[in-house]
């Protein structure tokens, strides 16, 4: 019976681990990288991360903000920066600098600032 | 192919799923998480047993309700995962272990019916099985195990590329 109680302890601390892998920032860069840019696609609450685009000179850059709920509650609702606004933003851009795709920490419009994940500002 | 991610989400359903709220997405990937539970959780069973283990157990005792809860189980899959891809399919594109997931499925479909259609499954239910036939259903729960097992990862990897 111990066995039991010890291979089921063990997996459970192994299923952990993904978890925490897939919620980690183990494919972004240490360092925050600042961009500023216009919105070309407003923010999406649907789906695992909510998401925006913006333009920054010729390239389109996909930011993955948080969950949608959490994204949420840091005020940032479908619809309110439009489409063409001028955005900063500051977060963990992709280890593949091919790749336009940053986790964004912090967003401003204007004087409006959003917090996405305060605790890693 | 990029041309049959966009139709999906463009689709109403995408329109719809996405319209559900911010919880939406989370809930219905609960329900794929339930589904895919009840299907591998019943078919690992019943694997198991075509394999060997549990011999004490007769077959026909085991089968109905693994088989029932194991079709339960996909087809709950296949509700919540259907809206769940149409929700940002091109995100989609490029993605590799799609098209790993996907005809994993298609195989392990097809091993199912090759199997329900065998004299040896037929003739499980009215008596025991002679040593051939035996042999015949432990190879077709492993090729059972091994390409749920390719769906089921190749799926989880999905969200990881």
């Amino acid at each position: 019976m111990t066995w039991i109680l010890r291979s089921s302890i063990a997996a459970m601390m192994l299923a952990g681990v993904p978890a925490y892998a897939h919620h980690g920032w183990g494919g972004q860069e240490e360092a925050v990288t600042s961009l500023t840019g216009t919105v070309v696609e407003g923010v999406s609450l649907a789906g695992p991360h909510a998401t925006m685009k913006i333009k920054v000179g010729n390239d389109v850059w996909d930011l993955t903000l948080a969950p949608p709920a959490r994204t949420e509650r840091a005020g940032l609702k479908e619809g309110l920066i439009p489409v063409g606004a001028t955005v900063m933003v500051r977060g963990n851009r992709n280890l593949d600098h091919a790749k336009h795709e940053m986790k964004t920490i912090y967003i401003k419009q204007g004087s409006t600032e959003y917090h996405v994940y305060p605790d890693r500002e | 192919m990029a041309h049959v991610f966009a139709w999906l989400e463009h689709s109403p359903l995408g329109a719809f799923t996405r319209s559900l709220g911010v919880w939406s997405y989370g809930v219905i990937n609960l329900a794929h998480i339930l589904g895919i539970i009840l299907l591998f959780g019943s078919i690992l069973i019943l694997d198991l047993r075509l394999l060997g283990a549990w011999r004490q157990v007769p077959l026909a005792v085991l089968s109905r309700p693994t088989t029932t809860m194991a079709v339960i189980g996909f087809i709950l899959a296949v509700c919540s995962g259907i809206p769940m891809i149409t929700v940002k399919t091109t995100d989609y594109i490029g993605n590799p272990f799609l098209f790993i997931k996907f005809p994993a499925i298609a195989l392990a479909l097809v091993n199912v019916w090759l199997v329900h259609r065998s004299p040896a499954w037929q003739a499980h239910f009215t008596r025991d099985l002679l040593p051939a036939e035996r042999r015949r259903l432990a190879r077709g729960a492993a090729f059972s195990l091994v390409f749920w097992l390719t769906a089921i990862t190749s799926g989880r990897m999905i969200g990881y590329w």
